[in-house]
């Protein structure tokens, strides 16, 4: 029971994260294609973002290896 | 010196004023576990935030130039948190496994108190 709650806690974090930073980095993309100029910006932004959204999965992978 | 190079010294600077304390932590107070868990976690953080920094310099600048980007390096990032995980399981007389978790939270939390201070600064 222990590896299964270890892989849907990975798993279901390993998921929002995917969609987090597939979100963020498709409009991180299309904003430097747009206007390259505001690229420094961005970046930052995006940074930012894909710290925050990964802290959780993060998280999930540390409480998952203590439950196995 | 562009805002998002700024950004990353300071925080990396930051990450390294926060390992010197863990360090002092562990070499002269009493709590050596919790100072050494710190120290752990905040070392594989600091890793993170610096492939982070990297991979997303790497990333805008491939896309900027109109070249095929590379990943953002987060399998990397979740097996280096992995890795502390374990060495903190496999040696659990020298590593307090909370402090690991907060010491791998340290990071993010550099990243959010830089943004609240730096954000209308820059």
């Amino acid at each position: 029971m222990g590896a299964l709650a270890a892989a849907i806690a990975v798993g279901l974090g390993a998921l929002g994260a995917g969609v987090g930073n597939g979100l963020i980095v498709s409009r991180t993309v299309e904003g430097i294609a747009r206007q390259p100029e505001l690229k420094g910006q961005l970046q930052t932004t995006m940074f930012i973002g894909v710290g925050l959204v990964e802290a959780m999965p993060i998280i999930a992978v540390v409480i998952a290896l203590m439950v196995m | 010196m562009s805002q998002y190079n700024k950004m990353a010294a300071r925080q990396r600077k930051w990450m390294f004023y926060l390992l010197a304390i863990f360090v002092l932590g562990a070499g002269f107070t009493p709590y050596l576990r919790i100072s050494l868990g710190l120290l752990l976690g905040s070392i594989i953080s600091f890793y993170n935030l610096w492939l982070l920094q990297t991979k997303i310099s790497d990333f805008s600048e491939a896309v900027s130039k109109k070249e095929k980007p590379r990943g953002i390096g987060t399998v990397s990032r979740f097996a280096a948190a992995a890795l502390a995980v374990i060495i903190a399981l496999r040696f659990d007389e020298y590593f307090h496994m909370i402090a690991v978790l907060l010491g791998l939270m340290t990071s993010y939390i550099v990243i959010m108190i830089d943004f609240v201070v730096f954000k209308n600064k820059d």
